[in-house]
């Protein structure tokens, strides 16, 4: 484990740093509270720190200070090294933010216990924000596909929408509908149906850049968002995605199967703060129209612009959920 | 070669007894620093080699803030001092640098001198020894 030694005494630094070292971590020494901090700042820094507390540009106490007003960084566990003995000082100390403290000359052996302590509450720290951004994930993802989710998706899109729509912008929209799927259903059962779900999900993000949004709209329905997709294109690229469903066999335990999808497309730079759903709907009725039309084509949407946003649209701030 | 026992830090004589520890305490506690080093050897000649380097010079811009009557910086170098000698096992020269800087610290401008010549009577006492150590310790 990474830690910092923050000392200007040379000799402290040295022993501090070898004792350490030979207690197996991995020892980054600096001689002020200024290159302690910045140390700290680091995304890959040290979350252990053992800081002296008297030291030129900030002392012990202010470098604390200073890295527990930053909020967005992991947890980071300070012990303050000190010969100031009265409770007040000690007080002082921890109020600024310290964990723990220890009386020069540090003992070896109490110096490893208290950062055993150090380690423990990182642990802790790390099981706490893996359960959380698990709980976030399941939250926002489909569990069958891990595509995004309904409710994930479409509040990226408003999000998406908003930003296009001032930036200026086109975002192009496409419903993709997997045809005859009940058929596959109810002939294979919902194994193999979930088989063929998951494997089109995969051949979805396949067909499009790490920045658009591709998420499970419903059971065998899904969005697409081309971020920041030029009109011109979107058509080709709307087909190319198509194309990634049916260009192969989709395998699965009951045997290879051809599957294609329905696609309808919503494209324009001109939508106006137009909402979420009234552009779903017409995305959802040009895929109707491509059901309509025998199954594995595009439609596009032709939608009249709305160059005035709905007043209840301005009256309500944007919900995200991410 | 500069020595660590220098003859500026000799003297003091005169305030010896003003010193409350009893002399019977030894000026140096070489078990404590084998302990600290966990017997390591190669960190042990690191340390004194910086100790070596620093102790003086922080000495002489100690001697410079008390006579410039340096409270601030007085207090402050002295609490370097202390934190080098505690570490090195030198508790009596430790608990004169601290005696100085709780006199600097409190504004006690008259009794920075004494104070002064107490830390450079126990250091006095130090050097020789851990000069010693370190002549033994090179081999």
């Amino acid at each position: 484990m990474k830690i910092l030694i923050a000392d200007d005494d040379a000799l402290s630094r040295r022993l501090l740093e070898k004792t350490l070292e030979r207690a197996g971590y991995e020892v980054t020494a600096v001689e002020n509270g200024k290159q302690a901090l910045e140390q700290l700042s680091k995304l890959e820094g040290p979350r252990l720190a053992l800081l002296d507390w008297v030291m030129p540009e900030l002392d012990g106490p202010g470098v604390c200070r200073a890295v527990r007003t930053r909020s967005e960084q992991t947890y980071i566990y300070m012990v303050l090294l000190t010969s100031k003995g009265t409770k007040e000082e000690t007080v002082f100390g921890l109020e600024s933010g310290a964990d723990d403290y220890l009386t020069k000359p540090v003992n070896t052996e109490e110096l490893r216990a208290r950062l055993r302590v150090g380690e423990r509450i990182l642990l802790l720290e790390d099981r706490l924000v893996e359960a959380r951004e698990n709980m976030r994930f399941r939250a926002t993802h489909d569990t069958l596909t891990e595509l995004l989710n309904r409710g994930a998706i479409m509040d990226l899109l408003a999000r998406e929408l908003n930003r296009s729509h001032r930036e200026k912008k086109s975002t192009t929209i496409l419903l993709g509908d997997v045809d005859h799927f009940k058929r596959i259903n109810d002939t294979y059962g919902h194994v193999v149906g979930d088989e063929i779900l998951i494997e089109i999900a995969n051949r979805l993000l396949g067909a499009v850049r790490s920045y658009d949004f591709v998420g499970r709209y419903g059971g065998e329905e899904f969005l697409v968002v081309l971020n920041s997709c030029d009109p011109a294109f979107a058509p080709a690229r709307a087909e190319a995605i198509r194309k990634s469903i049916s260009k192969s066999p989709i395998q699965t335990a009951k045997g290879s199967l051809s599957l294609t999808m329905s696609l309808g497309a919503l494209m324009s730079s001109d939508w106006g703060l137009r909402s979420v759903e009234e552009l779903l709907h017409e995305a959802d009725t040009a895929l109707y129209e491509a059901k309509a039309s025998g199954r594995d084509c595009l439609r596009i949407a032709q939608p009249t612009a709305k160059t005035e946003p709905p007043a209840a649209l301005l009256s309500q701030p944007m919900r995200l959920r991410l | 070669m500069e020595r660590l026992g220098d003859s500026k830090l000799k003297h003091g004589s005169e305030t010896m007894n003003k010193i409350e520890d009893s002399h019977s305490d030894p000026a140096w506690n070489q078990a404590e620093l084998l302990e600290r080093v966990d017997n390591d050897q190669e960190l042990l000649r690191d340390l004194l080699n910086i100790f070596k380097e620093d102790f003086p010079l922080t000495m002489r811009s100690l001697e410079s803030a008390v006579a410039a009557g340096d409270l601030k910086n007085s207090a402050t170098l002295c609490h370097t001092l202390k934190g080098m000698l505690s570490n090195l096992g030198g508790a009596r020269a430790a608990a004169a640098a601290a005696r100085l800087e709780v006199v600097a610290s409190a504004g006690e401008t008259a009794s920075l001198q004494v104070a002064l010549d107490a830390l450079k009577c126990e250091a006095a006492r130090l050097l020789p020894e851990l000069e010693a150590y370190m002549a033994e310790v090179r081999h």
